[in-house]
């Protein structure tokens, strides 16, 4: 009995760090976002219940555009799914293969993380600058766009959300490729060998060997992708600013909201993008478990 | 035992009661019949102050000679001063408002953004502070407008600005022109000269947070076009935005962009960038505060004259209404352990970098000019006459409104350049989301 009583306290002991910095950290900000959510709560009155109608103005007003930011992350999450992760994996079986000058490349991909967000803002702010910039030459010299200068970052133009979505795919191509360089490195070498005595081209070899052992490394990849699409924020600040109609997402909706003293509602703001980040989650854990 | 620390706690509670409404009873400098008393300045004290004049900022030269002239005037007065970037500086304060950990002065800008601080009621007032016998007569009564909510002073003003219309005489004289059009019509025949000459008119930064560049414009335009009286009204939310002399404004806005008076790549510069291509020689005209008078002076060899939008409808508007105002501000925490001797300090403190302020160029004096000031550069000169003559200010619009408000203007100021909205949809949208 007095050993089950010890264990118990220890337990509690070594527990009770890691608990109170997950409720302090994590469980308590959401409880309390939650709760401010249903007040209308403007700086500097005071709070007053207001039930959903934060979650109702986020989804239904011009001007604080919660509906049109899921739309875009969905597009960004869609793309990076689509482009960015397909490079990744390209660039970690390329690299996986043992390629001359491999330690060189996976730096050089690996760079732009390393890089902070607001440097990437700033230079790609350069790049695509109308005038100054280089993107408008290289689309010119490759024949793709006429003697007009285009404008990347017109405010609240068409092209301004691709413009902010461009460098977001570039800059984590080198997290998802170190990631997947880990697992395509963990396959066992004896597999390829006997692939390979049985015939198999390296193509084969990745698609039928490496790939399906690598299920675990993908999965992550694909919710940090996705929830990190949810959550993006940065560059589309820098570039396009936090008012931002068109390439608004639900983080610079949120810091919009709460910049101008709107508390209720960038709660609301949050809550949203702590459910659509938890789905997402569930949902792709669900679907590799399904295809497992 | 349970009953003594019940009774304990019941006593505590009641003193605690006690004191907060002592506290709240203080003195909050308000009394109008309250004779001045001068606060032991004597005393040895730490005054916290925010500002955001960071080291690049224009009026950094002017903040650091006044700070240096008080801590020679009250040695025991210990003044810690802490910058922040300007738009960082504007969601700190709220916040340390709701914590209501704030320094004893902190800058602030007038209107709505003091306005609501002064609503929360932790604000001190200044109205005793500013019954100084040294003090109540060096500043004009009207330049405390902007920072008076019930008749009551709560901001002690810094440098004023105005919205200009800066003109390269260079450019100007390629295309036949000695001075600054006059009139409108003889503006826009100008802009025609200078497009059918290659030239751009006018820079404008539209790209990521820089609307307030284009309501520099717009304002102008909107003041000249249905008067400055209407134009104050809608602003501080007397009037409707429903006015078709806006739509109109606006109208006439988008008919500039469209024909080719403003340089396309300022959909996406950054007012930095458009005011080095100004001074590069790359426009004709630039519309923006009176605070880059300094800048340009510095530039040898740039040939630029300050003057004001000319009148669009001269039955409603005239020359003299202007945009801007005082609206840079000191006020005191309302709550601050020192709050008698912050207010004084604060005064004197706001007086001098009104001074320097303007001595150095960066700003016009909100208090009034006691020194000689000879020596200020032509362009702020010629501002400074400009303001002399004028009879109306209206302050710049994402100051007189409150946040909220500001932020949906700000974000159909952005659709009007982009082209998004018209005149009539921008009142329309305005008029329905303003109240």
């Amino acid at each position: 009995m007095n050993r089950k009583s010890s264990d118990t306290g220890s337990i509690i002991v070594f527990l009770l760090p890691a608990v109170l910095l997950f409720v302090g950290i994590l469980v308590a900000p959401i409880i309390i976002s939650t709760y401010y959510s249903v007040f209308d709560w403007r700086f500097p009155f005071d709070k007053v219940y207001c039930g959903f109608k934060n979650y109702k103005t986020l989804f239904t007003s011009d001007w604080y555009p919660l509906w049109g930011s899921i739309k875009n992350v969905f597009v960004l999450a869609a793309l990076s799914l689509l482009i960015q992760l397909p490079l990744s994996l390209g660039l970690a079986l390329m690299l996986g293969r043992g390629i001359k000058g491999e330690r060189f490349f996976l730096s050089v991909n690996f760079l732009p993380v390393l890089i902070s967000t607001v440097v990437i803002g700033l230079l790609w702010r350069r790049m695509y600058d109308a005038e100054g910039g280089i993107i408008n030459p290289i689309l010119r010299s490759l024949g793709i766009i006429g003697e007009e200068n285009i404008q990347w970052l017109e405010a609240n133009g068409d092209k301004l959300l691709m413009a902010c979505i461009i460098p977001m795919l570039w800059q984590y191509v080198g997290y998802h490729m170190l990631l997947m360089y880990a697992g395509v490195k963990s396959v066992a070498p004896e597999l390829r060998e006997a692939a390979m005595i049985d015939g198999a081209t390296p193509w084969q070899v990745d698609r039928f060997v490496v790939i399906p052992s690598m299920k675990q490394v993908l999965k992550v990849s694909v919710i940090f992708s996705v929830t990190g699409s949810l959550k993006s924020y940065d560059l589309v600040s820098i570039l396009a600013g936090d008012r931002t109609s068109a390439a608004a997402v639900p983080s610079t909706v949120l810091m919009n909201t709460k910049s101008i003293g709107l508390y209720g509602m960038s709660s609301a703001c949050a809550v949203v993008i702590i459910i659509l980040c938890f789905v997402a989650a569930v949902l792709i854990n669900a679907l590799f478990r399904e295809r497992d | 035992m349970k009953k003594f620390l019940s009774t304990m706690l019941v006593v505590v509670m009641v003193l605690s009661l006690a004191a907060c409404g002592k506290k709240n009873n203080n003195d909050d400098g308000s009394d109008p019949n309250a004779a001045y008393v001068a606060p032991d300045m004597t005393k040895s004290v730490t005054l916290n102050f925010w500002s955001i004049c960071v080291p690049t900022d224009s009026n950094r030269g002017a903040y650091d000679d006044a700070i240096k002239d008080m801590k020679a005037k009250y040695p025991n007065i210990t003044l810690n001063e802490l910058a922040t970037q300007n738009d960082e500086y504007k969601q700190k304060i709220k916040d340390a408002f709701q914590a209501g950990e704030v320094a004893d002065i902190f800058f602030t800008w007038s209107c709505a953004f003091l306005g609501d601080f002064v609503q929360a009621g932790k604000v001190y007032c200044l109205d005793n502070a500013f019954k100084d016998p040294d003090l109540k007569d060096a500043i004009d009564t009207k330049m405390c407008n902007n920072s008076m909510y019930n008749g009551k002073k709560y901001g002690v003003p810094l440098t004023m600005n105005i919205v200009t219309l800066f003109a390269n005489m260079d450019i100007l004289k390629e295309v036949g022109y000695n001075d600054v059009p006059a009139t409108y019509d003889d503006l826009m025949a100008c802009c025609d000269k200078l497009v059918a000459a290659g030239k751009i008119p006018f820079g404008c930064a539209a790209g990521a947070n820089q609307e307030w560049c284009v309501t520099e414009y717009v304002e102008s335009i909107i003041e000249k076009s249905c008067g400055a009286k209407t134009l104050d009204d809608i602003f501080q939310g007397r009037a409707s935005w429903g006015n078709a002399d806006v739509a109109s404004a606006i109208d006439k806005f988008q008919d500039m962009i469209k024909k080719g008076y403003f340089d396309p790549n300022g959909q996406s510069m950054d007012n930095e960038q458009v005011k080095n291509n100004f001074i590069a020689g790359k426009y004709a005209f630039y519309i923006n505060g009176s605070w880059n008078c300094a800048d340009f002076a510095k530039v040898d060899g740039l040939n630029v004259k300050a003057s004001e939008f000319p009148v669009i409808d001269a039955s409603k508007s005239k020359l003299g209404q202007l945009i801007g105002g005082p609206s840079d501000t000191l006020a005191v925490f309302g709550n601050g352990a020192n709050k008698e001797i912050a207010a004084k300090y604060a005064l004197e403190l706001g007086r001098l970098i009104s001074k320097y302020g303007y001595l150095c160029g960066a700003g016009l004096p909100a208090w009034k000019v006691d020194y000689p000031a000879t020596d200020i550069n032509p362009l702020t000169q010629a501002v400074a006459e400009i303001v002399d003559k004028s009879d109306y200010l209206v302050l710049f619009g994402d100051t007189a409104m409150n946040s909220v408000d500001k932020d949906i203007y700000l974000k159909e100021i952005a659709n009007v350049y982009g082209g998004q909205v018209n005149g009539q949809k921008f009142i329309d949208d305005l008029k329905k989301a303003i109240r």
